[in-house]
């Protein structure tokens, strides 16, 4: 992997959506012509063009994998990793709680801890399983978290802040862990770049 | 191409695009060749997902080019339209024309 100065997190984004058969060389181009544009315009204004070619062609990818039918495969293994992720979430919760700390305040330190980290394993299987997987677990995360804030499962009072960082770090867990992995990896692979 | 089967409207641009620019051209010159002559704002995913559909269907063939500092050690995908390409657009165009040929029409007026 290597983005040159391009966006790297956009890089990654499209490396993570756009089917095998022509990312490299999509990627090329938006590169190429990011480079071009950095000659001409301020590097403001082509992050902006790269961002925005990014975040359109990463919908496009989507909506056409839906219409096509691929989702059905990420989504059935979305599934499966989503069931070994929440089970083992509840043994975790089970064992806190039982054995490690029984008081509520602690409860609620690390609830967190052990929400992210199974998001972070769950999004690391799947997009090694495939990429459609890990977004597609993305989505269910988000999903089970936004209807457990709704039913208002947490018998422990919190702030709101508390319920809505579960709803945006969840999901992130499961898209960046991946990357930030795959970053890693590439920086010990390469150390001279 | 079959009959009755028309080629898409993002499909149909793009083929054009490519036909223009000969002897072939990659994802992000046919994004601005589009861009230039329409105006549209493609982006590049659509257009490789449209290249990579036409390439199935054998409208387009592609081959791969050297890769390049520039594009960060990647090698470029140049496309060319291939002789059912060029049929799928004759036919495309005779639809059109035979569908636009007749009584005057409302768009004529305006």
């Amino acid at each position: 992997m290597r983005y040159d100065s391009a966006p790297a997190l956009a890089c990654w984004l499209l490396e993570s959506v756009v089917p095998a058969r022509y990312r490299e060389a999509m990627l090329g181009d938006l590169i190429e012509e990011y480079n071009l544009r950095t000659k001409s315009a301020s590097p403001l204004t082509a992050s902006r063009w790269f961002w925005s070619q990014a975040c359109r062609s990463i919908a496009f990818t989507v909506w056409s994998s839906l219409r096509s039918g691929n989702w059905l495969i990420s989504m059935s293994i979305a599934s499966g990793v989503y069931i070994v992720m929440a089970i083992l979430k509840l043994t975790a919760d089970l064992m806190i709680s039982k054995l490690v700390a029984p008081q509520q305040a602690t409860q609620v330190v690390l609830a967190p801890v052990v929400f992210l980290s199974a998001a972070a394993i769950g999004g690391c299987v799947a997009a090694r399983a495939r990429r459609g997987a890990m977004i597609s677990l993305a989505l269910m995360v988000m999903i089970t978290v936004a209807v457990s804030i709704e039913r208002k499962v947490c018998a422990i009072p919190v702030p709101w802040w508390y319920e809505f960082g579960f709803l945006i770090l969840g999901p992130l867990a499961v898209l960046i862990t991946p990357a930030l992995i795959g970053l890693l990896m590439a920086g010990t692979a390469q150390p001279g770049k | 191409m079959k009959r009755g089967e028309l080629l898409g409207s993002l499909e149909h641009i793009i083929l054009l695009a490519l036909a223009r620019l000969d002897g072939g051209a990659h994802g992000m010159i046919v994004r601005r060749e589009i861009e230039k002559r329409t105006g549209r704002n493609i982006s590049i995913g659509a257009v490789y997902a449209t290249l990579e559909r036409l390439e199935a269907k054998g409208y387009v063939s592609s081959f791969t080019g050297e890769p390049t500092a520039e594009r960060g050690g990647r090698a470029k995908r140049l496309f060319r339209v291939e002789a059912a390409g060029n049929r799928a657009l004759q036919i495309s165009e005779q639809t059109i024309r035979s569908m636009k040929a007749g009584p005057r029409n409302r768009w004529e007026s305006i």
